[in-house]
């Protein structure tokens, strides 16, 4: 069974087909990495995959639910990192915590937020307003936002986007740490971030899906030495 | 519920702004205590009637303080994220609007404190006014939905002080239409600031009279037509925002 199915997903901006007919199955607690070059139609497919934006044409299974008709079901058991850090700027940490927690109308809200201070290491910061902190501690107040309802499925946008290398290999620890116990979906533009973290990549060029695989698949398929040069003749055609 | 939890974010942002507490609460009370000081011999300066020209006023930067926040909601990704959240339109519309109703209490009770310093008389009217003005500032909340969803944040306080000088001007809280007369007179007629300062002013000085059916209607007109489209609009450039 799989936690996201798509087919034939579509999505059209008046005449400009940014997703191209997508046939997608992502497993149950597998983290999957959409890759591909600017404009080649990631962030509008997680849009749509996350029910933000709905399709042209095409459909989206989330675990077992059509998006069409169970919109709001879908939404209580996934979340979201964007990419730019999503968080109230004038709340403190806490608050920005119990904020989210009303939104998802949690019941146990308090263990559940105690829950991820201690797991995001937050208890240094709680009381500080969001604006005042580093990048870093901002992005990981965002992905632990983003893990408040406990999602079956996230998202991950760019999630180390502008993050020094320190910062970055801490949030990737996190992510290590969330693999095999939800599905996450990241899009990334750093190859070494979606070689390390994920167990299957998907190559988007053109609003199409044009290669699914491991790293290791992939740099097989287009018979090169390593996973960025792989990318590079898959996402141009081989005419790079 | 979840549009109390997001008003309740909301009155959180607006109140730890400094610069939203100093327009919206403590300019407005320095006017109303310096115009008091200059003695000027014109109706309009009596205590009962800048009064409500001040209620207006403190509105005006409701309007555009509404706009600052809903901009930034949008700029900063925060409503990508609750846009994916089971959170429904009429929980964000009436989140901001509800947020406001607070500011909005705490703004009349200040003004009607200091003007009570100052020397107008308490009576029940003073009630029974600042009931109506929460009415009124419908329309501000709603101008604010409007131009927050409409421009960014950067226009916002372009467009927030349009609202602000038509107040100012076209209300009638500093001089009479009648003094300038001719096609301005006719603008003060057709907005609807002019309707809202007779109508806060009529209920405190308990002079029915002065609020006309005209200013009934247009202020209702406007009211209503302000809250439709910016519904639409926020809606819409919710879902834009995120293509």
């Amino acid at each position: 069974m799989y936690s996201i199915e798509t087919r034939q997903l579509t999505k059209k901006f008046k005449e400009k087909v940014a997703v191209d007919e997508i046939n997608l199955q992502i497993k149950k607690g597998e983290l999957f990495a959409l890759l591909g070059t600017n404009g080649a139609g990631k962030t509008t497919t997680i849009k749509m995959l996350s029910g933000l934006i709905l399709p042209t044409s095409g459909d989206i299974e989330i675990e077992n639910m059509d998006m069409k008709k169970d919109i709001f079901k879908i939404k209580e058991i996934l979340n979201v990192s964007p990419q730019e850090t999503a968080i109230a700027p004038n709340l403190t940490v806490k608050e920005n915590l119990e904020f989210m927690a009303g939104v998802y109308q949690i019941s146990n809200k308090e263990k559940k937020i105690d829950e991820l201070i201690k797991q995001f290491k937050l208890e240094e910061i709680l009381n500080k307003k969001a604006k005042t902190l580093s990048g870093g501690w901002q992005r990981r107040l965002s992905i632990a936002i983003s893990l408040i309802n406990n999602p079956k499925i996230l998202f991950l946008d760019e999630p180390t986007l502008g993050l020094d290398v320190i910062a970055r290999k801490e949030l990737w620890k996190v992510i290590n740490e969330l693999k095999g116990k939800i599905t996450i979906i990241l899009t990334t533009h750093y190859m070494e971030e979606a070689e390390s973290l994920s167990d299957r990549i998907g190559i988007m060029a053109n609003g199409k899906l044009v290669d699914v695989g491991t790293s290791e698949d992939l740099i097989k398929k287009t018979k090169t030495n390593n996973f960025e040069d792989a990318f590079v003749s898959i996402a141009t055609g081989g005419k790079l | 519920m979840r549009m109390f939890n997001f008003a309740k974010r909301n009155f959180k942002e607006l109140i730890r702004d400094p610069l939203s507490l100093v327009f919206q609460i403590v300019l407005p009370i320095f006017l109303l205590f310096i115009f008091q000081q200059f003695n000027i011999p014109a109706e309009n300066y009596k205590l009962e009637n800048f009064t409500p020209g001040i209620i207006l006023f403190g509105f005006s930067f409701v309007s555009l303080f509404t706009a600052t926040l809903i901009s930034k909601d949008r700029s900063s990704s925060l409503l990508i994220r609750l846009g994916t959240s089971p959170m429904k339109s009429s929980d964000y519309i009436l989140g901001y609007i509800v947020s406001l109703i607070p500011i909005i209490i705490i703004q009349d009770i200040l003004f009607f404190v200091v003007a009570w310093l100052l020397g107008l008389s308490f009576s029940i009217n003073i009630i029974f006014t600042i009931l109506i003005s929460m009415i009124v500032s419908i329309l501000f909340i709603a101008l604010g939905i409007l131009i927050g969803s409409l421009v960014s944040e950067r226009g916002t306080g372009g467009i927030g002080s349009i609202v602000v000088q038509l107040v100012c001007f076209t209300s009638g809280m500093y001089f009479p239409k009648e003094s300038v007369g001719g096609f301005f007179a006719k603008v003060c007629e057709i907005l609807p600031f002019e309707s809202c300062l007779n109508i806060i002013k009529g209920i405190l000085n308990n002079n029915l009279d002065i609020i006309l059916t005209g200013n009934i209607v247009i202020f209702s007109l406007y009211t209503i037509v302000v809250l439709i489209v910016s519904i639409i609009v926020f809606k819409k450039k919710m879902i834009s925002d995120n293509k």
